[in-house]
């Protein structure tokens, strides 16, 4: 019956557990000394409803870690990661399963014996093919984007080393039991195989003495990685930082700090390292610096300062710095919004979640770039100009776009009409929320009454607020001015209340987000719905029909706000897919990782650093790539920053920009 | 250090031109629905130069307005910018007084608040652009004035004002207290920050009426007032484009200079 003899040649073999009692009481004490300075940081909700966060747990673990999921949008990264992961768990399960059968008399014999033994050497084979190509990407192929510490390369010759001295223990051992007694049994060891041939000439006794001396070599080797792990903090505990990280996600909406409370808080926004919550400083340790972020960021891509890795490295930074001397006095610190990072970096950002999409450790950037947008605002002062004069008018006139510039008034719209403007008192279960840009600027008029013909034309009962209506807030808390968004939240709540509204329908995504994510927070929860979850349900039950044909090739942007925010994704393509004859393209990065317009953020109002390539350029590169003549997209920010590009480009001949509301009524039966 | 600000709530002069409606009737503009009135620009700015001030030196600022019950919308929005206290100048007395009886009204307001050390205006209301508020106020109040001021310091008992020319500044020193008109070259007002505006929104500001600050019936007389308003109208824009050719370009500048001299004389 196949099997080895487990400590086979080794003496005293249970001092390797004393040592890694040693060793991991070592670890453990530094790894409490690393939560002592996450502590440092204010309280965070994250520590509540523990029990709730576990099957949270499971299901991201089973569906986003084990799958790979976000590793594997690069597929060379993806698929190291991937060796590397499963080859050490597996090795792992196969270290406790031995020590299990040793102690409990259960040894593994036969075809079980032979298949574990297959299995886990293909493990060690993997893994060790994932360090290749770990250490390949890294110094060979040298992407730009990655940066190289030295401690990445300390470890990938430490795992190596005790992978490869793993085979030649093994080796050593078949070469002297089974490698004549048994050679069918030896190549279901493979690893281990291939050494024993090369070791084959060797004396027994030879053999026995280097089995003896790599077996004790590699398990010091594997416990000093442990203890060297622990020492410098290295990337290497991400194994435990990361899970750690991902427990304590966020529940809620992303890019949605937590409200300001007026009565009690002092703190405004982040202006010190220590005025983050524990959890975001945790946030800062998941990060193993592999600029996943960076690669998705619209920012990054079109040359601004912001690259999201090096912000999360810089605060890291900064949590270090302080954690040397705890009780310095803030005055002898760098400040934090300095020159790692500056305030450049942080308003570049448009808040369009690629970064934490792309996270494989779901570090939650955009929360702290508004956390620090909020201190430079409320406390500091400190904002761009042209930011300034939008959150004056958000102020003053209710909104932000410029009152003489818009040309027009907030129900202006409405004229010629035949809509329920509501009144004081009057009551009405559906709403139309038309958003600022939708009432203000001529272009994206003509999608709000696109839209309100198509409603109307599904029968479906709504209101509007007319010239009642003032902003979402959106724009005034993207810029991390809270409290302004904060009177227009509980104004705009209390006018539903009064209306009796239970129902909003939303043409824009930032309106739609707001109101649906993070009204409730301010005591207004009611049913709200982007339009084209609505146009899409009316399509599926048969209340709306598209029987026009339109003659264009049409690509679909999805807006970042609907799309990664939301998760909408599939409503408005089902919308473009039911145009009769329609042709459709979709371009390379749609839907979760489709690339931002650069109107997030408050960018709309906030000026692109000068000299580089604007965002919508960029953007309007991949769109041209597909060879559409529409391109069609559902949010009015998307539409202004298309139609921006098509100006400055002199694109008109070739290119369209349409919004999915003008796209429906255009494929409906009788329409103009 | 005490600072007393003038303030106005103005139209919003952003409203579109096409929205732009007046009564010829009672000469007065007619405000479109929906567009809420703002605090007159350099108004703004002369809050803006008391906390500037207050930044640097401490002290307190009290802010007043004349004007309707909206009005103290603007007081609010000085608090919340930085002012310690406002008050409100509300009659209906007070109604289309021209800049004499403006001025006499703030000036028994700012007499019955006490002592102070500087009192700001903005140099010219937003609306109606007379520049003369400011001037008179001073007169009255026996105060040394310096206007269309793009900077102020304080020091030494004394302020030193940048004031505007035509092409440049000048700077002048005033003893305190005096009074001084602010321009928009002072810069970009603060937006309220903090709690500052969630606190100054909760604010009851205090109303006073005529016989609160004791005004003189004489001075608030609409029939013995100092200016008449005759006409008011939107000015009718032509535009006239005339085309200047020419053999040569030579040729057409020629022409030109020749018409232009011929418009001065």
């Amino acid at each position: 019956m196949a099997s080895r003899e487990v400590f086979w040649n080794i003496s005293y073999g249970y001092l390797v557990y004393l040592l890694a009692i040693l060793g991991l009481a070592y670890w453990a004490f530094r790894f409490y000394q690393r939560c002592r300075i996450w502590r440092m940081g204010r309280p965070d909700e994250a520590a509540q409803g523990i029990a709730r966060r576990i099957p949270l747990f499971i299901r991201t673990v089973m569906g986003d870690l084990f799958t790979h999921r976000r590793f594997f949008r690069s597929l060379l990264p993806g698929t190291m990661h991937f060796f590397l992961f499963w080859g050490f768990i597996l090795l792992l399960i196969a270290s406790a399963i031995d020590a299990t059968t040793y102690y409990s008399g259960l040894h593994m014999t036969g075809s079980i014996y032979l298949w574990f033994s297959l299995i886990v050497d293909l493990a060690g084979l993997f893994c060790l093919v994932g360090v290749i190509l770990a250490a390949y990407r890294r110094y060979i192929l040298k992407p730009k984007q990655l940066v190289t510490l030295p401690d990445d390369g300390i470890v990938m010759i430490l795992l190596a080393v005790i992978l490869v001295t793993g085979f030649m223990v093994e080796g050593f051992r078949q070469a002297a039991t089974e490698l004549k007694a048994h050679p069918d049994w030896a190549v279901w060891s493979p690893g281990g195989y291939l050494f024993a041939l090369a070791f084959s000439d060797m004396s027994q006794s030879g053999l026995r003495f280097w089995h003896r001396f790599f077996w004790w070599f590699h398990a010091i080797l594997s416990i000093g990685t442990i203890a060297y792990a622990a020492a410098v903090f290295s990337k290497l505990q991400h194994l435990v930082v990361s899970p750690l990280n991902i427990f304590f996600r966020s529940f809620g909406p992303i890019g949605s700090p937590a409200p300001i409370d007026i009565e009690k808080e002092e703190l405004l926004g982040v202006g010190r390292i220590k005025d983050f919550t524990w959890k975001q400083l945790l946030d800062l340790d998941a990060c193993t610096n592999c600029g996943r972020c960076q690669d998705v960021c619209p920012a990054w891509a079109t040359s601004k300062p912001l690259s999201p890795r090096k912000l999360i490295q810089d605060l890291k930074g900064h949590m270090l710095r302080v954690a040397t001397a705890p009780h310095e006095a803030d005055t002898n610190l760098p400040a934090l919004i300095g020159e790692n990072p500056n305030e450049a970096e942080i308003w570049a950002c448009t808040t369009c979640g690629g970064c934490q999409e792309a996270c494989p450790v779901y570090v939650e950037h955009i929360v702290k770039i508004l956390d620090l947008r909020r201190h430079l605002m409320l406390v500091e002062n400190r904002i761009p100009e042209t930011a300034q004069v939008m959150l004056r008018n958000m102020q003053q006139r209710g909104h932000p776009w410029a009152g003489a510039q818009a040309m027009r008034l907030r129900g202006d719209w409405i004229a010629g009409q035949d809509l329920k403007v509501l009144a004081e008192g009057d009551q009405s279960s559906t709403l139309l929320w038309v958003g600022c840009t939708g009432a203000l600027v001529e272009r994206n008029v003509l999608a709000t009454l696109s839209l309100t013909h198509v409603l109307k034309a599904a029968r479906i009962v709504f209101a509007v607020l007319g010239e009642a209506e003032t902003c979402c807030g959106d724009p005034a808390r993207r810029t991390g001015y809270e409290f302004q968004y904060q009177i227009m939240a509980e104004q705009n709540i209390e006018t539903f209340k009064n209306h009796g509204i239970q129902e909003i329908i939303t043409l824009c995504p930032h309106c739609y987000n707001t109101l649906k994510n993070e009204y409730p927070r301010y005591g207004g929860k009611f049913k709200v719905v982007h339009y084209s979850e609505l146009i899409a349900e009316l399509l599926h039950q048969g209340r709306l029909e598209l029987t026009q044909a339109l003659p264009s090739k049409l690509t679909y942007h999805d807006p970042c706000y609907l799309g990664r925010y939301n998760r909408i994704y599939r409503e408005p393509r089902q919308i473009l897919k039911a145009i009769p004859r329609g042709n459709f393209i979709e371009m390379k990065r749609s839907k979760d990782r489709a690339f931002c317009c650069g109107g997030g953020g408050g960018h709309m109002w906030v000026e692109e650093l000068p000299g580089t390539t604007k965002i919508n350029s960029k953007r309007m590169e991949e769109v041209l790539e597909t060879g559409v003549e529409t391109v069609v997209t559902a949010c009015p920010y998307c539409l202004q920053m298309f139609e921006e590009v098509i100006d400055q480009k002199e694109l008109k001949e070739k290119l369209r920009a349409r919004d999915l509301a003008e796209i429906v009524e255009s494929a409906m039966k009788g329409s103009p | 250090m005490h600072t007393i600000v003038c303030v106005k709530q103005v139209p919003d002069p952003e409203i579109p031109p096409a929205k732009f409606k007046i009564d010829p009737v009672t000469k007065s503009v007619i405000p479109p629905p929906g567009v809420p009135p703002v605090i007159s620009v350099f108004d703004e700015r002369a809050v803006e130069a008391a906390c500037r001030l207050k930044d640097k030196h401490g002290g307190k600022i009290t802010v007043i307005s004349m004007g309707s019950e909206k009005a103290s919308e603007v007081v609010k929005h000085a608090i919340s910018m930085g002012a310690d206290e406002g008050f409100l100048l509300h009659d209906p007395a007070f109604e289309n007084l021209d800049s004499f009886g403006t001025a006499h009204v703030l000036c028994k307001a700012i007499q019955k608040i006490g002592s102070f050390d500087l009192v700001l205006c903005g140099r010219q209301a937003a609306d109606w652009g007379a520049g003369q508020v400011g001037l008179i106020l001073a007169e009255m109040l026996g105060l040394p004035a310096v206007t269309l001021a793009s900077s102020i310091e304080v020091g030494d008992k004394k302020i030193r004002v940048k004031r505007l020319v035509r092409d440049g500044y000048e700077v002048l020193e005033a003893p305190m207290p005096s009074l001084v008109t602010v321009s928009s070259e002072l810069g970009l007002p603060r937006l309220p920050a903090g709690m500052r505006l969630m606190l100054a929104r909760r604010k009851q500001i205090p109303i006073w009426k005529a016989q609160d600050i004791g005004a003189d019936p004489a001075h608030l007389d609409k029939a013995r007032a100092h200016t008449e308003v005759t006409e008011v109208f939107v000015p009718i824009r032509k535009v006239e484009c005339e085309m200047i050719t020419g053999e040569t370009p030579a040729a057409a500048a020629n022409e030109l200079a020749i018409r232009l001299v011929k418009r001065i004389q």
